[in-house]
């Protein structure tokens, strides 16, 4: 094994780093604007257009019962707040908010909430009141 | 061009074998990788955005980093440890650095040594120990490559679990990356024990890692 081959492995490497780190900084504004517009949706009681910021799986969860999303969503008590900290890890994002958490997942066509009014427990996945 | 291929074909074996390996992990690694993005409730991702995953980086780097590791202990380690009986080792007695002359450097290094062979101090110094430098070296940056995409693709499992994301420091000391670490060692220092050992009673006839067939097992290094 020459020094040369053992530099173009470490290259690639790094470039596959570089792409990843850059591609999360890049991500982080929409996450936080795909979080911002559920909550905007949610407090203006436009509860169509807050569910159809959810991820399929979670839009599926408010639709249980026989209840539409839209009729399910506006009974929650997703506290929200300002927001205080983006993080994206590949095709995950979590955003801090000063009451609530919320996680998201980026799909084709941009990021959709996965869960939201999300409160930590200790050691544990969150407790979510909408999750999918 | 014939010629060129007929004196390298060793190095350009490894290159092909290793090129076509990364190419059907890579494969391989984007099924797997998709499989569970579906059972997640994600969508599939494409080869390209597979491969400059964190996912795809730190299972490459795991690997790298271990078998750099290897060969830098195999090295190192052969200096001053022997194993009586193995063509991968020194005889005993021979161990440590050996004289100037056994090592043909300086005023004893031959018409055809290396220059920095022919010189004293430092360029000696890093010439006579080069191989085990750029070894360590390209294993320490493979490992930190795997600390740094690790800390990616764990925290990007611990948010699709709705779990917090941790730092690069609480991963380096998290269970998950020594438990990727030590699986990979433990693997590549059973495998330079089982050569060590199986080389002094097992032999593989025209190899250069082999004694001669017929040489007996209690001859050591290259005394065949």
């Amino acid at each position: 094994m020459s020094a040369r081959t053992g530099a173009v492995r470490l290259l690639t490497v790094t470039l596959i780093l570089g792409a990843t780190g850059c591609s999360s900084a890049a991500q982080k504004p929409r996450a936080l604007a795909a979080a911002e517009g559920f909550y905007t949706a949610i407090r203006a009681g436009r509860a169509e257009q807050a569910c159809s910021l959810l991820s399929p799986r979670a839009r599926e969860g408010q639709e249980s019962a026989g209840e539409t999303c839209a009729s399910s969503i506006v009974d929650l008590r997703l506290p929200g707040g300002r927001s205080l900290e983006t993080q994206v890890w590949g095709d995950e994002a979590q955003v801090r908010l000063s009451a609530d958490t919320v996680f998201l997942h980026r799909y084709a066509n941009g990021w959709l909430v996965r869960a939201a009014g999300c409160a930590a427990r200790e050691a544990r996945p969150y407790r979510c009141e909408i999750e999918g | 061009m014939r010629r060129f291929v007929k004196d390298n074909a060793l190095s350009l074996f490894f290159l092909l074998a290793f090129l076509a390996a990364l190419v059907g992990q890579s494969i391989a690694g984007t099924a797997d990788y998709n499989a569970t993005q579906l059972s997640d409730g994600g969508e599939p991702v494409s080869w390209p955005a597979y491969v400059t995953s964190s996912d795809f980086a730190v299972d490459v780097a795991e690997n790298w980093q271990s078998e750099y590791l290897q060969f830098l202990l195999f090295i190192m380690v052969t200096v001053w440890l022997v194993q009586r009986g193995s063509p991968e080792s020194k005889k005993p007695g021979e161990e440590g650095a050996q004289s100037d002359q056994e090592q043909k450097v300086g005023p004893h290094a031959r018409p055809s040594s290396p220059a920095w062979a022919k010189t004293r101090g430092l360029r000696q110094s890093v010439f006579s120990n080069s191989l085990g430098l750029v070894m360590g070296l390209v294993f320490l940056l493979s490992w930190l490559a795997q600390s740094v995409a690790g800390t990616a693709a764990y925290n990007n499992r611990q948010l699709a679990q709705l779990q917090d994301p941790v730092s690069w420091g609480a991963y380096v000391a998290s269970a998950d990356f020594w438990s990727r670490t030590l699986q990979n060692w433990q693997s590549e220092f059973l495998a330079v024990l089982s050569m060590v050992v199986l080389s002094v009673y097992l032999r593989q006839r025209g190899s250069p890692e082999s004694k001669p067939v017929g040489a007996p097992h209690a001859t050591t290094g290259e005394e065949n």
